[in-house]
């Protein structure tokens, strides 16, 4: 077997190719593979003329997404982000489908950073249902010209044609030509005009929906698949950089002679302190650039740095804490009104009263982040396991002072996102010192710096307070939440705007007559960032407890009350949910409402799945929660047992998702299966914590995330099936988790826990 | 139960601090101190042998030579991998060691985790791993999580509870044994076992040497 | 300092610190980018690799304990990718972002070697170590059952 190091040629290097992705590991559907895949993966080292075939391949190409070949081959580019999402296996297949192409003779490479593609960030679960149709109008195109082609060869109505299984029909003659045999020629034809291309009717898209093939799985299981750590070229470096505690730090003095001593290291770098709004600014600190990780590794635990503390250096989450408290006393910006809230809860017979926390808690994506750069004149060449190219790429221009023509950024594969990756602040550090050092520079990140300089997700303490009457009705309803928001990473902010409560609050369909949300101040002094599903984690959290608070005040089942304050199936319009407008993570109400009918649709299948009704069982708990996030709607049931180990267990997990029309159920599948396990993690363990700006906790030993023993062996998810418009799936099933387990751990033990991680809480 | 247990330590710990200041008149004046049996005792120095050279009945000088053996014997860096159970400990306040790993059937761990698939000859500095040749876990028999003093001392004389070694043996073990050496110098960030391993070999031997007497129940050092 | 080993099967020679992690001499010298870095404190498991039989984290195994060892590293798991564990990984679709896959696979490989039929918690027990952010557990439970030919659930 082949022994040979990744490396990318010199000469492959310096074509900045679209197809070829700068030589990075492509996918190809299982049946169908190549001798001399250029990736250099394939056993062969990667030669320039592989690279240089893919750069002139002939054939038709009616748009950037759909290649086909004089052999019939057919490329498709995949523009967004693979992070185990499984989007190469997903996008790809819409085009194909609509091509009517055979999977088996279908490849797919990664796209660059480019404008062509349109928006590229990875986020926000929108590759699907942003770019449903758009997709399929390339694959469509594409087709349409095949058939005209064939069409003008038989000198027959091109309606009289179809294609499929990679050939286009005479339909009266059962004449066929294949994709090969017409691509030259339909490369010579007019592209048809967006609104001349016509969409298969569903029936046709064959995988849509299906367990797909799942592109990468050779190449992950071999260790072939290229991550941002595995591009090597002549000449890199390495860099390992020590960064000042808190955000905005700076470097008071330094003596690099300890770590230039190290064998291997050849430079040291003092990168420039950053000034807030920190954006993907280089976090700032002093870079250790040497032959490879280890002598980096040595040579920056050898520096002898003096920190300046700077502007966020007292930040202290005890203290933070009682500062987000306080500003939920005050009351904030009205976000949602329905009714008289005060006035209702002046009046009413009973008024519980809850407060939430939830801690900044870190991505940890398994992958450290990582970039490569190479600075040269004014060109840039860049690699990166980054979720946001096009970000990348305009930030390195702005860097450079140069076009963004001139900065070539090729995706690697990504070891994990969940948002971390669609920060650029690491391709920045890696075009800095790869511009001072003038030659290749890779960025490594270290576990501890991923958990110490992370963009966390927004530490959270919210109030909520209801009023009920005297049957028990809820007739008030007053949410306040207090969190630092992602714009603080951009702009000066002083707290949530109202359109930040979109995920969870306004959206949250209640019948409830007098309903009140309000954003209160916060301001951020770390870098906040998304995390999978993001405030929906902590907004879910409170809501779905609280929901379980009232019913046991009540002495009701938790799933009727669920359903009570939800109220009947129905769409909820705008002036019902008390707001003017919703952003609705970018999709139109008319496609996209707020359904409480399929909000109660998932609760009612979960609990079926779970058999609730008979949920009183000796030595184990259950608890219930849903939300709507991304469009999508999720409930879950979780079951949790004593552990004389772990104090509590989640030994079973239920996982509905309603999320519209589905293109690869396999993947949504796993989406989900992995949605339970982070949902454990944040709800069990999660969390960081800063004492004087700095974070305290470092790597998996204090940060913890969920191990095989903490997700149950019993686990269970269905995706609802609907033809519906698509909506999110990589992160709607997150926000339930955590508090389903609150829930079952208060059943279990009578303790109700209002703050995450629920297991540091926990009194035994 | 790791709650509770962080609980007890801090308590124990002012406790210990006392007692270390009072630590001779106790000796005279009779243990009858009550403690929780885990104690930790905390404090660099370890007094040898010729300390106790004043307590003139040899029975009683070996009952406090062991006591304050067990200073070195009780201390978290010692009884972290004599666990009582299934899992070892870390730490000075007994967590279960992270990553979660188990005792297995040569108290080596288990396929995939055992011990000397991340512990190496040495400390590593950087990785923070502890290390010493032949990293591995005390037998279940020779569980010391728990174990008041006098436990410990009868259990060392057991040779169904000590491997079957002779006191000799034991003596040399403590003496000389490598991953025993490791309490002594266990790496940046880590509190050492009191003493020098010499100064504790000499006290186990001279232990021994007044007829291995075993301190009271009640007695802490 | 030269130090000999076998990698896969084919004698290579590492000219390295001794103290350098067997992680960084496979990734770095020897060009194999199979074996990841997740932690680097032996907390993560995504650089298991086999040495002389016996899964060992390489991120804190220093080159020398490798001297005159055998090291085998995902890429050498089988010679074609058709490892039993290889093909359940495939079939069963186990792997999401892939990064702790090499891993998960080198720990599992070991394990079924040393217990052809293992148990539920022998699985658990032996990859608890092995964390996946991903959270693909439960598909790993399950392909290791596949491998192993135990009934599904
Ligand atoms: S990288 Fe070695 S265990 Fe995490
Ligand atoms: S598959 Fe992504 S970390 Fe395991």
């Amino acid at each position: 077997m082949s022994e040979r190091p990744v490396l990318i040629t010199r000469r492959s290097f310096l074509i900045g190719l679209n197809l070829s992705a700068g030589g990075l590991a492509l996918g190809i559907f299982p049946a169908w593979s190549r001798a001399d895949e250029p990736s250099g993966k394939s056993g062969k080292a990667p030669t320039t003329a592989d690279a240089a075939e893919e750069a002139k391949a002939p054939g038709l190409n009616p748009n950037p997404f759909v290649h086909v070949g004089f052999d019939g081959l057919v490329t498709i580019v995949c523009a967004r982000s693979e992070m185990g999402q499984g989007v190469r296996s997903s996008l790809p297949v819409l085009i194909a489908d609509e091509l009517g192409a055979t999977l088996a003779r279908v490849k797919v490479v990664q796209a660059d950073g480019d404008a062509k593609y349109g928006d590229q960030n990875t986020d926000g679960s929108s590759s699907v249902r942003n770019f449903f149709d758009d997709l399929r109008r390339a694959g469509a195109t594409a087709r349409q010209m095949l058939v005209a082609a064939a069409a003008q060869r038989w000198n027959v109505q091109p309606d009289t044609c179809v294609a499929h299984d990679h050939v286009v029909e005479h339909r009266p003659t059962k004449r066929t030509l294949a994709f090969g045999e017409l691509s030259a020629a339909a490369a010579k034809l007019p592209i048809p005009a967006e609104k001349s291309v016509t969409l298969r009717p569903r029936a046709e898209l064959h995988h849509l929906g299906k367990e797909l093939p799942f592109i990468d799985a050779a190449a992950y299981v071999t260790g072939k698949a290229a991550y941002g750590a595995d591009v090597r070229v002549p000449e890199m470096l390495i860099a390992v950089i020590a960064r000042p505690p808190a955000v905005g730090g700076k470097v008071l003095h330094y003596d690099p002679a300890p770590a230039l001593a190290v064998p291997g290291v050849k430079r040291v770098i003092a990168l420039p302190a950053p000034k807030a709004p920190y954006a993907f600014q280089a976090w700032g600190g002093v870079a250790v650039l040497a032959e490879n990780t280890w002598a980096a590794m040595r040579g920056r635990a050898a520096l002898k740095i003096t920190w300046d503390a700077g502007e966020n250096g007292t930040y202290d989450s005890d203290a933070y804490r009682r500062e987000l408290a306080a500003s939920l006393q005050k009351g904030g910006t009205r976000a949602r009104n329905l009714g008289d809230v005060d006035a209702a809860l002046a009046k009413a017979a009973r008024v519980i009263d809850a407060e939430y926390y939830v801690p900044h808690l870190p991505q940890m994506p398994m992958e450290p982040p990582v970039a490569m750069a190479h600075v040269r004149g004014d060109r840039c060449e860049i690699w990166a396991s980054t979720q946001n190219p096009q970000e990348a790429r305009s930030t390195a221009a702005k860097l450079l002072g140069v076009p963004e023509e001139r900065v070539t950024i090729h995706v690697t594969f990504l070891g994990g996102g969940f948002g971390r990756k669609s920060k650029a602040d690491f391709v920045s550090e890696a075009v800095l010192l790869s511009k001072e050092a003038r030659v290749p520079v890779r960025v490594q990140w270290t576990r501890e710096d991923d958990v110490r300089h992370a963009y966390y997700n927004a530490v959270s303490t919210q109030r909520l307070r209801a009023g009920l009457d005297g049957r028990g009705k809820v007739v008030a309803w007053l949410h306040r939440t207090a969190f630092p928001p992602i714009g603080s990473t951009f702009a000066k902010v002083k707290g949530p705007t109202a359109e930040d409560l979109q995920q969870g609050v306004l959206d949250l369909a209640l019948d409830v007559p007098n309903v009140r949300a309000e954003a209160c101040a916060a301001t951020a002094h770390v870098r906040i960032g998304w995390y999978r599903s993001v405030y929906n984690i902590f907004h879910a959290f409170a809501i779905s407890s609280f929901m379980d608070e009232i019913a046991h005040a009540r002495g009701q089942d938790p799933r009727d009350v669920l359903y009570e304050l939800i109220g009947p199936p129905r769409t909820v319009s705008l002036a019902d949910l008390g707001i003017g407008k919703l952003p609705n993570y970018g999709a139109p109400l008319a496609t996209h409402p707020v359904d409480a009918g399929r909000l109660h649709g998932v609760v009612q299948r979960v609990t079926e799945l779970a058999r609730w009704n008979d949920r009183k069982r000796e030595g184990r708990a259950l608890g219930l929660a849903a939300h709507r996030s991304f469009l999508s709607y999720a409930a879950c049931v979780a079951s949790v047992v004593r552990d004389p180990e772990r104090t509590v267990r989640v030994d079973e997990a239920w996982l509905v998702l309603d999320a519209g029309t589905i293109v690869n159920l396999d993947r949504v599948r796993a989406q989900l299966q992995g949605a339970i396990a982070m949902g454990i993690s944040n709800a069990l363990f999660g969390g960081v914590t800063m004492k004087k700006g700095a974070t305290q906790e470092s790597n998996f030993r204090d940060a913890r995330i969920a191990g095989i023993r903490d997700v149950p062996r019993k686990l269970h998810v269905e995706i609802i099936s609907s033809d519906g418009p698509p909506c999110g799936v990589g992160e709607p099933g997150v926000p339930p988790v955590a508090p389903a387990i609150a829930n079952a751990i208060f059943a279990l033990t009578g303790q109700r826990i209002r703050e995450l991680p629920l297991l540091r809480a926990l009194r035994v | 139960m790791l709650c509770a247990m962080r609980r007890v330590f801090v308590a124990v710990a002012i406790v210990a601090a006392v007692a270390v200041v009072m630590r001779a008149a106790m000796l005279e004046a009779k243990p009858t101190q009550v403690a929780q049996p885990t104690q930790p005792v905390t404090g660099a120095r370890l007094r040898g042998p010729e300390a106790f050279a004043g307590i003139a009945d040899p029975a009683e000088r070996s009952r406090a030579l062991f006591l304050e053996a067990s200073r070195v014997l009780t201390h978290p860096r010692c009884i972290n991998c004599h666990p009582a159970g299934d899992v070892p400990h870390q730490g000075m306040t007994l967590e279960l060691h992270y990553p979660p790993v188990v005792r297995g059937p040569k108290d080596r761990g288990v396929v995939g985790v055992e011990c000397a698939g991340c512990h190496q000859d040495r400390n590593l500095e950087l990785a923070r791993v502890p290390g010493a040749p032949s990293w591995h876990l005390a037998p279940i028999e020779m569980a010391w999580v728990g174990k008041s003093p006098r436990a410990i001392c009868e259990q060392m004389q057991d040779p169904k509870r000590n491997g079957g070694k002779t006191l000799a043996q034991i003596v040399e073990h403590n003496a000389h044994d490598k991953l025993v050496a490791w309490g002594w110098e266990p790496g940046a960030g880590r509190e050492p076992v009191p003493g020098t391993q010499e100064q504790f070999g000499r006290l186990v031997a001279a232990w021994v040497e007044t007829g291995a007497k075993c301190p009271p129940e009640e007695a802490r050092p | 300092m030269t130090i000999r080993l076998r990698v896969n099967g084919v004698d290579r020679t590492v000219d390295a610190d001794p103290e350098m992690p067997l992680l960084w001499a496979l990734r770095d010298i020897l060009g194999l980018t199979g074996t990841k870095y997740g932690c680097g404190q032996a907390l993560c498991g995504a650089c298991s690799v086999h040495l002389d039989g016996q899964v060992v984290r390489a991120c804190v195994t220093p080159v020398r304990r490798a001297a005159g060892g055998a090291v085998t590293t995902i890429e050498g798991l089988s010679p074609d990718g058709n490892h039993p564990l290889q093909r359940a990984w495939m079939e069963l679709g186990v792997p999401q972002c892939g990064f702790c896959q090499a891993g998960q696979l080198m720990t599992a490989a070991a394990l079924l070697k040393a217990k052809p039929r293992p148990t539920d918690d022998e699985i658990d027990q032996s990859l608890a170590a092995n964390l996946c952010r991903c959270g693909t557990y439960p598909r790993i439970r399950a392909a290791v059952r596949k491998a192993a030919g135990l009934p599904e659930k």
